[in-house]
């Protein structure tokens, strides 16, 4: 089995920054050399146009592309390749199906249901899309320790609810949700689902059929991938009902001045070159992932976890925010006398990495009355040591701040 | 701790942001909002202003230590000034961000000298600065 330490090997960054303790994961992974160098060999020696091209280097191309949508599917264990369409990311994802799943259908007066720990990103498009339809954005709220009530969710789901769109791992508090039975209550009631799995991808098992949703979005780069790509996973028969996001070269099967046909799923979707590099990059990175043990790795994390979350609590005026029973690694915290952005500044002069502010989930911090926190988010590849580091750069701060 | 940091967070910047001046919800004057969406960082400046005369300032908000002891002692300085006074104030404040002006020889007021570290910080430039382009902007009208 590969320890903790032996897969920070695989992450030449660390080399060049071997005294960094990167606590920031939950904003974007580090990149595995599998990953830098699928990218690489992509652009040395197959780098074509992808479709249409007769001569070998598109065909190659285009098998590379089409291979990583394969391992994208087999990733999620989605039934069909068909199935995914690739996205610059998970936002990207979410606005096309606010605009091509749910806009034609959203009516004055029906309801979106999100939960009160969205990402900007899985409440803004539903939000800006209620307002042009005068329908109603209707937000599960959660208890003290930022999970959802199970009888809070269930009483929402009223037949005008159109839509249900909740995250599967908070990125500011760090809660898991129950995904797989949210979903079946949901779809008992014939109400569509969207999981937001971009803080969940890298280190939870995710199978679409077996969580039954019928929308699941991810960003490669926070599961080792590149950035500017990542993937929406829509089932066949909702992806078949749904018009063209944008429209232009290679969502097309025939035009004519007047008139278009367009391509089938997932190609309909995907208007203009797509980021070839970046899906086979993308590909790596699930190969990377899946090249591990990943109960193991899991275990390790929790484990580490854990160990994060004795020392932030041994830390006096120090609290962290966001305290579900299930909860992965992200510890956000607050501390009395010190504002988070200077906890940030005075952790980087101690070179720990950890991100400061709203974590775009601003509704969810001015609710729990907190303008910011400090995060520190974990994984595969970091250690007891980076903990300690984190522990030492905490002690300055109360140092200044006392 | 390294010198970096104790530059940065030396006496003026803690003690500022810890008892601030003028700092109350409510108080009398024109209330101008300062506001930064990439932090979060927000204060609302009170600006009581008799004829060309800045009578009396206030301000609330909330925000990181740099940004709250820059607002305060903004607020303090900039009391009882006229308006040309003033800007001539501001223009000093930012003068002592700018990285590119050599400080020597101005006259700059001992507080906004503290300032100056943030130059090695170009991430919290912004914090020292908030208030200060708000108050700047108010003064143009």
């Amino acid at each position: 089995m590969q320890s903790l330490t032996d897969i920070r090997k695989d992450f030449p960054l660390f080399e060049q920054h071997p005294e960094l303790a990167y606590l920031d994961s939950a904003a974007t992974s580090q990149k595995p050399k599998a990953v830098l160098e699928a990218i690489h060999h992509y652009y040395l020696n197959e780098n074509a146009n992808i479709h249409r091209g007769i001569y070998d280097l598109s065909m190659q191309a285009t098998q590379a592309y089409e291979s990583a949508r394969k391992k994208v599917a087999d990733f999620i264990n989605a039934a069909e390749s068909r199935e995914i369409v690739f996205t610059k990311g998970s936002t990207d994802g979410i606005n096309l199906v606010a605009n091509s799943y749910l806009a034609p259908q959203l009516e004055a007066g029906d309801v979106v249901l999100i939960s009160a720990m969205e990402h900007h990103a899985n409440l803004v498009p539903w939000q800006q899309l209620c307002h042009a339809k005068g329908a109603h954005l209707e937000v599960i709220p959660l208890n003290e320790r930022g999970e959802i009530v199970w009888r809070d969710f269930v009483e929402r789901l009223s037949p005008k609810v159109k839509m249900l769109a909740f995250v599967h791992v908070s990125n500011s508090l760090g809660t898991i949700n129950p995904a797989q039975e949210m979903i079946e209550e949901a779809s008992k009631r014939g109400i569509p689902t969207l999981l937001d799995a971009a803080q969940s991808v890298a280190h939870y098992p995710l199978d679409v059929q077996a969580l039954g949703c019928d929308f699941l979005v991810f960003s490669g780069h926070k599961v080792f991938g590149p950035t500017g790509i990542g993937i929406l996973f829509g089932r066949a028969e909702r992806l078949e009902e749904m018009k063209p996001y944008q429209s232009g070269g290679g969502m097309i099967r025939r035009v004519q001045y007047q008139e278009t046909s367009f391509a089938p799923i997932p190609q309909r979707f995907e208007a203009g070159t797509p980021h070839v590099a970046g899906a086979i990059g993308l590909g790596a990175a699930l190969d990377y992932v899946q090249s591990l043990d990943r109960v193991a790795v899991l275990k390790q994390l929790d484990a580490l976890k854990d160990y994060a979350t004795e020392v932030l609590n041994g830390i006096d005026g120090l609290q962290i925010i966001g305290q579900a029973k299930a909860k992965s690694g992200i510890l956000s915290f607050v501390m009395e006398l010190a504002h988070p952005h200077d906890i940030a500044t005075i952790l980087n002069e101690a070179k720990v990495a950890v991100r400061a502010g709203h974590h775009c989930t601003q509704p969810l911090l001015e609710g729990l009355g907190l303008p910011g926190t400090a995060r520190a988010s974990l994984s595969i590849y970091n250690q007891h040591s980076d903990i300690d580091q984190l522990k030492e750069g905490l002690q300055t701060v109360k140092q200044i701040f006392g | 701790m390294n010198e970096r940091l104790k530059k940065l967070y030396q006496e003026v910047i803690v003690r500022h942001s810890r008892e601030p001046y003028h700092y109350s919800k409510d108080a009398d004057g024109e209330v101008v909002e300062a506001y930064n969406p990439l932090c979060g960082d927000q204060y609302k400046l009170f600006i009581e202003q008799e004829e060309s005369l800045l009578k009396s300032l206030h301000f609330h908000g909330y925000g990181c230590s740099i940004s709250k002891a820059a607002s305060s002692v903004m607020v303090q300085s900039l009391e009882g000034l006229d308006i040309a006074q003033a800007k001539a104030r501001v223009e000093a404040f930012m003068a002592v961000l700018n990285p590119e002006v050599e400080l020597a020889g101005l006259s700059i007021p001992e507080e906004y000298l503290a300032f100056e570290a943030a130059r090695n910080f170009p991430g919290r430039l912004k914090c020292a600065s908030l208030s200060w382009e708000t108050m700047a902007k108010y003064l143009e009208k």
